[in-house]
């Protein structure tokens, strides 16, 4: 798979694509945070590295954003696939810090055509990695994809 | 006195956050940075989408919910009605995006506590899972999805 268009057919069980570079700033951690989760783990670096964290760290909204924005960028605004109705299950794994370098690794675990509509659900799997090549975030969810050739 | 360690927190125990109205200026700026679809970024464009217009972003809807519940917290400090001692989160289960947001629309927020998890690997955190939820004008329900939260063991 690249990041060209794709439709449901184009999808198989197994399939697996890499994609997206996101370097993380401090500046961007601490605007999100600002703007919608305050707490004193991300915006500050010594509360940071009283908590669990161990640092300054993103929250784990502003992790998934810059997931989707990465997502969106190669699968949801080329292609025909678009973002979900939700997310099954998300786990926050490490912390992400100023000066990470994001990327994502998806595998594709199970696919559904819609019986009526021309519309499939490719059920993922999103693994963010970090440049020292950590899973920092893993979702499992399903998508929509438009079924293509009709 | 509001709960402030994992000892004191009931299972059904509930909490309005307050309500929200999403701007159009707004949800184009965060669609921009992280969500730019074209039905979450351009109001004339979006209309040929298949949901007619222009609407936010699913992590804008549920980031909000963080933005409030961290501000009914900030307010409990402040009143000095003891404030909870909540640590990070290890993730969330079951977000559904389940009607569209529109600019102009009243989303009302809560959240309410569905079970408690002893901590093997934290044994200072327990973990408390709760149901969090938007709902738009009608009461109708907009977002869901269970929550969860390390929250500071009573210190013995």
């Amino acid at each position: 798979m690249n990041g060209q268009a794709r439709y449901f057919e184009d999808f198989s069980v197994g399939q697996k694509l890499a994609f997206g570079h996101y370097e993380v700033t401090r500046e961007e951690i601490v605007e999100f945070a600002r703007e919608f989760d305050p707490q004193p783990h991300h915006l500050d670096d010594e509360a940071g590295a009283r908590s669990m964290l161990g640092g300054l760290a993103a929250s784990g909204w502003h992790i998934c954003a810059m997931a989707m924005r990465m997502c969106c960028d190669a699968l949801f605004v080329p292609g025909a696939a678009r973002g979900g109705a939700g997310v099954e299950d998300c786990r926050w794994l490490k912390p992400v810090k100023p000066g990470d370098v994001l990327r994502m690794e998806v595998e594709i675990l199970e696919l559904r055509a819609h019986p009526r509509r021309p519309v499939g659900f490719v059920t993922m799997r999103w693994d963010l990695f970090n440049q020292r090549e950590q899973v920092a975030r893993i979702v499992t969810t399903p998508l929509f994809a438009t079924r293509g050739g009709a | 006195m509001n709960p402030q360690y994992w000892e004191d927190i009931e299972i059904g125990a509930r909490r309005e956050l307050g309500t929200y109205t999403f701007g159009e200026d707004e949800i184009i700026a965060f669609a921009k940075k992280y969500d730019p679809q074209i039905f979450h970024l351009d109001p004339q464009a979006a209309r040929q989408t298949v949901f007619g217009g222009l609407i936010a972003s699913g992590w804008h809807t549920v980031a909000v919910w963080m933005k409030l519940a961290i501000a009914g917290r900030a307010q409990e400090k402040q009143e000095d009605r003891g404030v909870l001692r909540a640590g990070v989160s290890p993730g969330f289960e079951g977000l559904r995006w389940l009607k569209p947001v529109r600019p102009g629309m009243t989303l009302t927020y809560s959240s309410e506590v569905t079970a408690k998890v002893e901590s093997r690997s934290r044994p200072q955190w327990g973990l408390v899972m709760s149901r969090n939820e938007a709902r738009d004008e009608s009461g109708a329900l907009v977002m869901s999805f269970i929550g969860k939260g390390f929250v500071q063991r009573r210190p013995k």
